[in-house]
């Protein structure tokens, strides 16, 4: 009976512990086998050779590897920066005590409740070289119209904005929750005493925000690494590979070329990656924590 | 006293069933139910009509069985990975529509039937277009029937020539429809129409490998000294006439033609947007069928791509299209490759081909006796089938994705101010070493 009741914790944690391992770690270890094995479209029903590292040396010897890494740090720090961004100040906007703010955070979250596909679609629409409406206003006014997607410096700009459109109500529906858990009554304190709006918000706001930071930021860096379907819907990693990040690179060494391990390969890549970030961030706030 | 009545009357029906009649209703009893399951790319219509019909004639054809067709039809992009997907989880599918350009890598894969055999005994070949039965062809096996193709010719706008004052004759060489690309624009920017028509999309390949051709060029040749196979494939779209082929469309961005990164395979064109578009004879698609009749007094059509000048008149354009084909999962072949030879005949296939303004791999309905329905209603048809000896596929090796992604990559390089040769040598290393080189 004792026995029974020491391992009663785990008896509890054990439907979460084999959903994890069912849904998240064969996963993992498979795609870590194929990741060595020889695995393409050719061999994908008869014998997988067993090839070591080869298929991480064929990654890192690709150019078009780099290149979605680069790809990937522009996308990724131009993704987080702007959603978080827009999300706060909106998150800190919808805070004050103004008129229709339910109304305003329904409206606001709504282009998270849309699908990526849609979302890609409708900003390839908008800023379609030819046809798109973006163009239109602008030749309306006698300008020259841009080639937003066939300009390789400026495509990757045009899918971060369309990513912002997206993820920035998640930013700023985190961030509200954040922001309304806080105690009121610090901020009637600090107006008592005389502190400005903006020592509010560096000294009051920010520190209790920070834990609900420090997830928002996480989660958002880590989907925006992971995300490719904007990026396949909009340009399809064109022009010139200039919006192929490194998910869209995985994706089309598996599916278009049909290199699976090598997918596999850029997938294990990428997680790594995932992880590293999560530490960096949790480091980084840890310091400032011991600091304060 | 109501429910003995039903009760009698329901007795007497069933002792009516087998006694009266028992002939019919021992086949009823019997009936085998067959369920034979493909996947299709879209548009869905055409499988609709294809199938309606396949499925009556079968059906007619074994009156023992009752067979259905559990049929998928997935978007162009999808089809590929799921088919594979399917394949290698050995999911029993009957049959599979294959774009041209995945047979290679499918057959290698060991994913497709072999029908030599079934086509041998079935005695038909002859009846396909050379290039259209070869490139059903894989290791000299039959891996899947070529049903129907498209050929890329070039469209205008007649009033839109006309206002530029351009002949659509002037079209047919490369230096004449620089300079036709040139006045176009300069009388039709204003009201917001584009000259001429330059693919920038992922399909570029396709609209630069008739130039290739045209003037004696090939993708790729099979060499002697290849690592592992011996004798393989090699890229050979870098010499010279590739890069000849390649500095047109070069000049062609140099004179002003903005390629086209988004494609809307025709729409653009039927919408006015540009006064001429080099593109597929599914084009005729894109106009109302109420029009067709009336086309050819607002559309032109020139079955060619243009050549290098008046005096070099061989022309060349890309046949596409779809191949059906049985996967070695599907567990009811001989039913599959019966359901497929009816899918391919003229009186099934014909209600499709109207429907969709596709263009046939068989010489009956082309040219001989199937034809005068389609000449009659197809605007331009006969120009188109005449294309088809002039066209040729693309390679169905099983790298032919990764050689295709090389060539769009150099042909976007150039189009952003590359120079051809550099792009194309470039290319060609990746290719090479792609191919195992």
């Amino acid at each position: 009976m004792l026995i029974l009741k020491s391992f009663e914790p785990y008896l509890f944690l054990l439907p979460s512990i084999i959903i994890l391992f069912v849904f998240l770690f064969i996963p993992l270890i498979w795609n870590v086998y194929i990741s060595l094995h020889d695995v393409s479209i050719l061999t994908i029903i008869k014998e997988w050779n067993f090839v070591g590292f080869k298929n991480f040396y064929n990654i890192f010897s690709d150019y078009n590897f780099y290149n979605s890494l680069k790809v990937t740090l522009v996308f990724v720090c131009g993704s987080v920066l702007l959603q978080f961004g827009f999300g706060l100040l909106i998150a800190l906007l919808l805070n004050q005590q103004i008129r229709a703010s339910g109304l305003f955070r329904t409206l606001f979250i709504i282009p998270w409740t849309v699908s990526t596909v849609i979302t890609g679609f409708s900003f390839k629409f908008l800023f379609d070289d030819s046809f798109g409406i973006i163009n239109y206003v602008i030749e309306k006014v006698g300008l020259e119209s841009i080639g937003w997607f066939s300009d390789p410096n400026l495509a990757i700009w045009i899918v971060i904005v369309a990513n912002t459109w997206y993820g920035a109500p998640f930013t700023i529906l985190f961030l509200t929750a954040g922001l309304l858990s806080i105690n009121p009554t610090l901020y009637e304190a600090a107006i008592i005493d005389g502190a400005t709006k903006f020592r509010r918000f560096f000294y009051i706001t920010l520190p209790l925000l920070k834990s609900f930071i420090l997830t928002n930021l996480i989660l958002v860096t880590v989907w925006t690494i992971n995300f490719f379907d904007l990026q396949l819907i909009m340009t399809n990693g064109g022009p010139l590979s200039s919006t192929t990040t490194l998910s869209l690179y995985m994706y089309k060494q598996a599916f278009e070329f049909g290199y699976f391990s090598e997918g596999a390969a850029v997938g294990i890549l990428l997680i790594i990656m995932n992880i590293a970030v999560a530490l960096v961030y949790l480091k980084l706030f840890d310091v400032r924590n011991k600091k304060t | 006293m109501a429910k003995l009545k039903i009760l009698i009357t329901v007795s007497f029906a069933i002792l009516f069933l087998f006694f009266i009649s028992p002939m019919k209703l021992i086949p009823i009893i019997a009936q085998e139910e067959i369920t034979l399951t493909a996947i299709f790319a879209e548009p869905k219509e055409r499988w609709d009509v294809l199938l309606e019909n396949a499925t009556k004639i079968l059906n007619e054809r074994h009156p023992d069985k009752t067979i259905k067709i559990d049929y998928r039809v997935l978007p162009y992009s999808d089809t590929r990975t799921q088919i594979l997907t399917a394949m290698a989880g050995k999911t029993p599918i009957d049959l599979i529509s294959l774009d041209q350009i995945w047979l290679g890598e499918f057959a290698e894969a060991g994913f497709l039937s072999d029908l030599t055999s079934n086509t041998q005994k079935w005695n038909k070949s002859s009846d396909w277009y050379v290039q259209n039965w070869e490139g059903g062809l894989y290791n000299d096996q039959v891996k899947g029937i070529w049903a129907w193709t498209d050929v890329r010719a070039l469209w205008y706008w007649k009033d839109l020539l006309d206002k530029a004052e351009i002949n659509p004759d002037e079209l047919e060489n490369w230096d004449g429809y620089i300079s036709a690309s040139n006045k176009l624009n300069q009388f039709l920017q204003k009201d917001g129409i584009q000259g001429m028509h330059l693919v920038g999309a992922a399909h570029s390949p396709d609209m630069w490998y008739p130039y290739l051709w045209m003037i004696g060029g090939e993708i790729l040749e099979k060499r002697d000294g290849h690592p592992t196979k011996q004798n393989y494939w090699y890229p050979t779209y870098n010499s010279d006439f590739g890069v000849r082929a390649l500095q047109f469309l070069k000049d062609q961005v140099d004179a002003g033609t903005k390629p086209q990164i988004n494609h809307y395979w025709g729409q653009e064109f039927a919408d006015k947007k540009f006064a001429i578009m080099l593109e597929g004879s599914w084009l005729l698609g894109q106009f109302d069928k109420n029009e067709w009749d009336t086309l050819k007094e607002k559309i032109g059509m020139i079955p060619m791509f243009p050549v290098p000048n008046s005096s070099n008149t061989n022309t060349s354009t890309l046949m596409g299209g779809w191949l059906l084909s049985i996967p070695e999962t599907s567990q009811n072949k001989d039913l599959s490759w019966e359901l497929l030879t009816i899918m391919v005949e003229p009186n099934v296939l014909i209600p499709m081909l109207l429907q969709q303004g596709y263009l046939p791999t068989q010489k009956s309905i082309g040219e001989g006796e199937y034809s005068a329905k389609l000449k009659s209603t197809i605007p331009y048809y006969e120009e188109l089938v005449s294309l088809i000896s002039l066209g040729k596929g693309r390679p169905n090796i099983p790298e032919y994705p990764i050689v295709a992604e090389h060539i769009r990559n150099a042909i976007e390089q150039v189009y952003n101010g590359m120079d051809p040769k550099q792009a194309l040598d470039e290319a060609s290393k990746q290719s090479a070493k792609a191919l195992g080189w």
